[in-house]
């Protein structure tokens, strides 16, 4: 392998990596603010019914 | 209060933004307008990655240690959550330095991988913090689970002037610093294109690593409400 390939597969690797993890981040983030709002809405239902 | 989180959403749409633009602009100097090393020809650019990583990997780890001290000294959550948050991307950061590391090593060194005192501190340093995520996951009792993570969190830590030293005190085939030597400036030793090269990469990866911590951490205090929430309402 030339040295642009080894600079390039680097540089993919690292940037792809940071990518992936930070969808997964923001997957899991917009999950949590999900269950969140659920989890509010529903005791604001179930404090109305009171 | 809505307002407050509005705020502190607005400011980390503006730091990944910033993240995203030193890190374009990082990309483009290091591949683009640095020069290539004198020895080493192109595979240098791999420095532009390796340096910068590893320095936002211990960055990490020494939020680690803060936020495990305090959390034994105070025992608030929040400082737990950092350490925990700060792990989880020490990891990555850690793990990246290691193969890209690996990747420069073969053109370089001539191997993938060499049992050389600095690399073989990396990989136990990124063996602890992994030991640290998986302690974590599998106590069940969350107090205590935080309590054993920051000692070992504290612990770990120590490993970070072992590998900085490791190039002193043993012969190994990892160079020791080019940049930050005691006996010269570093720009009497480095072209400022290669020093810009890495400055802006730095500052990358630097905004970047806040901007994941930010959403890191937020995503914990989340789980955090999700939890008391639930158990509050008896769900």
């Amino acid at each position: 392998m030339e040295a642009w390939g080894f600079v390039s597969l680097a540089y993919g690797i690292v940037w792809g990596a940071i990518l992936v993890y930070l969808i997964l981040l923001k997957r899991r983030y917009m999950n949590a603010a999900a269950e969140l709002d659920t989890l509010k809405s529903k005791e604001a239902a179930s404090d109305a019914k009171k | 209060m809505i307002q407050s989180s509005l705020q502190t959403k607005k400011r980390r749409g503006i730091l990944g933004a910033l993240a995203f633009t030193a890190v374009a602009i990082g990309l483009f100097w290091s591949l683009a307008i640095a020069p290539p090393d004198a020895y080493q020809g192109d595979v240098q650019r791999i420095m532009y990655l390796h340096l910068p990583s590893i320095l936002t990997a211990y960055l990490s780890y020494f939020l680690v240690f803060v936020g495990s001290a305090l959390y034994l000294w105070k025992r608030e959550k929040r400082d737990d959550l950092l350490a925990h948050s700060a792990a989880e991307i020490g990891v990555l950061f850690t793990a990246l330095t290691i193969i890209e590391g690996s990747i420069w090593g073969r053109p370089t060194w001539g191997v993938w991988w060499t049992w050389d005192a600095r690399l073989t501190l990396t990989a136990i340093l990124l063996l602890i913090y992994v030991g640290y995520l998986m302690l974590r996951s599998l106590v069940e009792d969350e107090n205590r689970a935080a309590s054993a993570a920051a000692v070992l969190g504290i612990i770990g830590f120590l490993d970070i002037p072992l590998i900085h030293m490791s190039v002193y005190w043993w012969r190994t085939l990892h160079q020791p610093p080019s940049i930050l030597r005691p006996d010269k400036v570093p720009w009497e030793n480095v072209h400022p294109s290669m020093l810009t090269a890495l400055a802006i990469s730095f500052a990358g990866f630097l905004l970047l690593y806040f901007y994941l911590l930010s959403l890191r951490y937020r995503l914990g205090e989340m789980r955090e409400e999700i939890k008391a929430r639930r158990l509050d309402r008896g769900w």
